[in-house]
């Protein structure tokens, strides 16, 4: 059994550490208040977009272009080059977060007959890097405090990229948020965009609002003209700017959220961990102080009972 | 004057939402308005500045980047990155975008990082220039 001293130094270090995690716990709430608000604040500009490229794609569906799915080389070819934009954290301390995220990447990746990979945060640059993945040079974002012009940037390089056709699809991993206690690895291609997924939506929420009671009325809807200018292509291409980078900004910050929602659980059990311990340590803290006053006591006791008797001898 | 709802979505708020009689706004080639009972229209905006005139006959200016509008039965929909009053644009950050554009496209760099500078470089002299008129006389 360890001694009183060893053990109030463990107590002692225990309760340091415990001040730190429950620092890092407000601060991951206060964090993840902030992100809930961007998250919400951003969601208009979202759909917004979303109905424009839907009410655009109902009225030209046949239109060919390359940010769409129905381009002619989809159908000859079978190989498909794919990047992934993967959003991970920037330090640790979070839980299962990272380590999530990074498994789902790493299957993708591994299946996928090439790959190019775009690695948002510190922490998951590090592991594909030192796991011998090959990762873009000149991507280097952090995760933290996600901002609409870092999204862009990552847009406009995605896209430039994928308008030379240096990959035929791309997908974007990363953490959402399912409820404020649970949070899943989400998976979505975002480019090519999967026309016949708009006009359907479209087409639902026509028919929701009561305007399309039966497929006829939808599709007078649809007849219904309407300006372009100065071309549908011009106005789409714009359009898929805008979307990706809401997608990715989207991403960005809802991964973050969910960064911060897994570190504050993870620093709440730390702490309820270093609570237990420290009840655990007191206790035996406890025991061991006790023994030692009741040694002493004995002793003490024994030693003048020892004397006294020692007294009787002489004095008889 | 017969007004329209505009409503003026930017990426993190929605910048205005209410009646408008008329709206000024810089098109594909060149500046464009919207009045009441305009034909429906799906149109992009350019980086700079839009104005729009309330019933109650007070002008407002805003600096946007760039983004699409939809007009839709009466319905003016702006959708943009970023949409700022003069007054909260913060003249120093955007002089300092500006001159950090300026120097990235003095230095070699490839054809992506250097759409990435100018876009955002004419962001920055949208900002300056639309502060300058309206903040600082």
């Amino acid at each position: 059994m360890a001694n009183a001293r060893e053990i109030s130094t463990r107590i002692k270090s225990i309760k340091d550490t415990m001040k730190i995690t429950k620092a890092m716990y407000m601060m991951s709430s206060m964090k993840l208040r902030k992100a809930k608000q961007k998250l919400e604040n951003t969601e208009p500009y979202f759909y917004g977009l979303q109905e424009q490229i839907s009410d655009i794609l109902l009225h030209f569906p046949d239109m060919q272009h390359l940010f769409f799915d129905n381009r002619g080389k989809d159908l000859l070819e079978d190989k498909k080059r794919r990047a992934f934009i993967v959003i991970t954290g920037d330090k640790g301390m979070a839980g299962a977060y990272n380590h999530n995220v990074i498994k789902k990447a790493q299957e993708l990746i591994d299946e996928a007959d090439s790959y190019r990979l775009f690695v948002v945060g510190e922490l998951g640059r590090h592991f594909f890097a030192s796991q011998g993945y090959k990762l873009e040079d000149n991507f280097c974002y952090s995760a933290n405090n996600p901002s609409i012009h870092r999204a862009r940037m990552i847009t406009e390089n995605i896209v430039e990229r994928y308008k030379n056709e240096e990959f035929d699809e791309v997908y974007v991993v990363f953490t959402g948020m399912v409820n404020s206690i649970k949070e899943e690895v989400i998976v979505q291609e975002i480019l090519p965009l999967k026309t016949h997924q708009f006009i359907k939506n479209e087409l639902l929420e026509q028919s929701q609002k009561g305007l399309g009671n039966s497929d006829k009325e939808v599709a007078m809807e649809a007849d219904d003209w309407f300006l372009i200018y100065p071309s549908p292509r011009k106005v789409l291409e714009k359009l898929v700017y805008n979307y990706v980078t809401g997608f990715v900004y989207g991403a960005l910050v809802e991964s973050s959220a969910s960064e911060e929602n897994a570190r504050m659980m993870a620093m709440q059990s730390a702490t309820d961990n270093a609570n237990e311990m420290l009840r655990e340590l007191q206790v035996e803290y406890n025991r061991i102080r006790q023994a030692a006053i009741t040694q002493e006591i004995t002793e003490v006791i024994g030693g003048a009972k020892a004397l006294r008797n020692k007294k009787k001898k002489q004095a008889r | 004057m017969n007004t329209f709802t505009l409503k003026v979505i930017a990426c993190d708020r929605v910048f205005y939402e209410g009646p408008c009689e008329i709206m000024k706004f810089p098109g594909y080639d060149g500046q464009m308005a919207v009045m009441a009972h305009h034909e429906n229209m799906t149109t992009s905006i350019e980086v700079g500045e839009i104005q729009f005139r309330t019933p109650d006959g007070v002008n407002h200016v805003a600096i946007v980047s760039d983004g699409l509008i939809q007009v839709k039965n009466n319905q003016v929909n702006v959708i943009v990155y970023s949409a700022e009053r003069p007054d909260e644009i913060d003249a120093f950050r955007a002089q300092a975008a500006k001159e950090r554009a300026l120097e990235q496209m003095q230095q070699k760099q490839s054809i992506i990082e250097y759409h990435i500078s100018r876009a955002s470089l004419s962001r920055a002299m949208a900002r300056l220039s639309g502060h300058d008129r309206y903040v600082s006389k």
